[in-house]
């Protein structure tokens, strides 16, 4: 426990020195006067520490003991650090504005012993309390913050999906009812891709399920940098399709990233020596876009950019098809 | 005013009694020449450490004075202060001192 001392009559400090020392309180410090008292308390907070007790006299020269105190507690917050004052006062006045400034309790000079050695006791074992009590709420607060993370870790892992690193289909099924009713409510279009690897069990029976697992890594990292608008979405569908949810976008823009992301997968060049297309991976691609009036939702979208993928697959692959709709 | 011939003193403060003492000899000193300088101020100043001072350490006689010059310096009672400056004094080089 350090406790700090400020009084400017040497023989008080040393009185008091020699007093708490033969109680064992070992760690003890002196000031002389207030800007000596604030330095050293400031000098002991910028290495996170506080003092575990100050005794503080009254009569000072410069700043008296009351101002120091309510500059201790104002200022420096030692909310939770007990400050007792030494006073050859105790008037009525004086006394009520030693408490009003923060004082916890006071011993009067010339000061017994007995006094002393009982309040600096009660005083530190108060100030051990609170101590208890400020570790306990320290360290309630790491744990909660460290819950916190792993939930952030645990909600982030069960919306991977784990080969592909892109959003796994229970968060896209989350992710699309949520930007459905965004759109519905901001009177914007919701477009929606299906994108399907062409001929992907011919690549596999080919090469093997390791060379095909990359191949959909590929893939999926190409649509994920392909799409980058915030809000924008790419996930797994399951096996090898992906769906795209891209939020505020019109038939023209749809097409247009579209054609990016089948050109980019076109452009990586993966060898496909079993494809009816083309020597290397290709896909195809469903779009729809729909302003979600007449009780559309997001899967109503999904539908349409499903069909329109099948008919991309029916003209022979390696295309965009656009779901054409009124609206 | 009480005045014990014999102060008993806690054991604990017997290292710091020569230091207290030497204190007490400069105070004496600063009294005096504070005294003929006029400066009250000074004074008041000292008796109030003096008060606080002297009963803590067992002397509450020096107490007793300390008090006095304080009130006195605050009328600046040039002749009682100067009585009660050496009454301080032959205390200081008198008193008997036994620790429990």
């Amino acid at each position: 426990m350090d406790i700090l001392i400020v009084d400017d009559s040497e023989s008080i400090r040393v009185f008091l020195e020699q007093i708490l020392k033969s109680c064992n309180y070992d760690s003890l410090s002196f000031a002389t006067d207030g800007q000596e008292a604030l330095a050293m308390v400031d000098k002991k907070l910028q290495s996170g520490e506080e003092y575990d007790l100050i005794l503080l006299d009254i009569i000072l020269p410069e700043m008296n003991g009351i101002e120091i105190c309510s500059i201790l507690k104002k200022e420096y917050k030692l909310d939770e650090v007990p400050i007792i004052m030494v006073t050859g006062r105790e008037d009525k006045e004086t006394l009520k504005n030693a408490f009003a400034a923060g004082a916890m309790d006071y011993i009067t000079k010339p000061i017994s012993t007995v006094e002393l050695k009982a309040r600096v006791r009660s005083a530190l074992k108060l100030r051990q309390a609170v101590k208890k009590r400020i570790a306990r709420e320290k360290e309630l607060e790491k744990l909660t913050i460290e819950l916190q993370n792993a939930n952030k870790k645990l909600n982030k892992l069960a919306s991977i999906d784990g080969l592909t690193g892109l959003s796994n289909r229970r968060y896209f099924d989350k992710a699309l009812e949520k930007e459905a009713a965004r759109m519905a409510r901001e009177d914007k279009k919701l477009g929606i891709l299906m994108i399907d690897i062409d001929n992907f069990k011919n690549y596999n029976d080919l090469y093997g399920h390791q060379a095909g697992d990359d191949c959909l890594k590929k893939v999926a990292s190409t649509i994920s940098e392909t799409v980058f608008r915030p809000g924008d979405l790419a996930a797994r569908y399951g096996g090898e399709e992906f769906v795209v949810i891209l939020p505020d976008t019109d038939r023209e823009g749809i097409y247009e990233v579209a054609e990016r992301i089948r050109q980019a997968i076109e452009n990586l060049g993966i060898e496909h020596n079993d494809s009816p297309v083309a020597g290397h991976v290709t896909v195809s691609i469903g779009a729809a876009v729909s302003n979600l009036k007449n009780n559309e939702d997001g899967e109503t979208i999904v539908k349409l950019a499903d069909d329109a993928l099948y008919q991309a697959k029916e003209n022979g692959r390696n295309q965009t098809v656009i779901a054409s709709q009124n609206n | 005013m009480e005045k014990k011939e014999t102060v008993v003193v806690d054991s604990d403060l017997k290292g710091i009694i020569p230091l207290f003492f030497k204190n007490r000899e400069s105070d004496i000193e600063v009294l005096k020449e504070s005294l003929a300088n006029k400066k009250y101020e000074k004074i008041e100043q000292i008796g109030h450490q003096l008060k606080g001072a002297g009963g803590s350490y067992g002397f509450d006689y020096i107490s007793e004075i300390g008090k006095k010059i304080e009130d006195l310096a605050s009328e600046s009672n040039t002749i009682e202060i100067r009585q009660l400056i050496n009454e301080l004094e032959s205390y200081v080089n008198t008193v008997e001192i036994s620790y429990d």
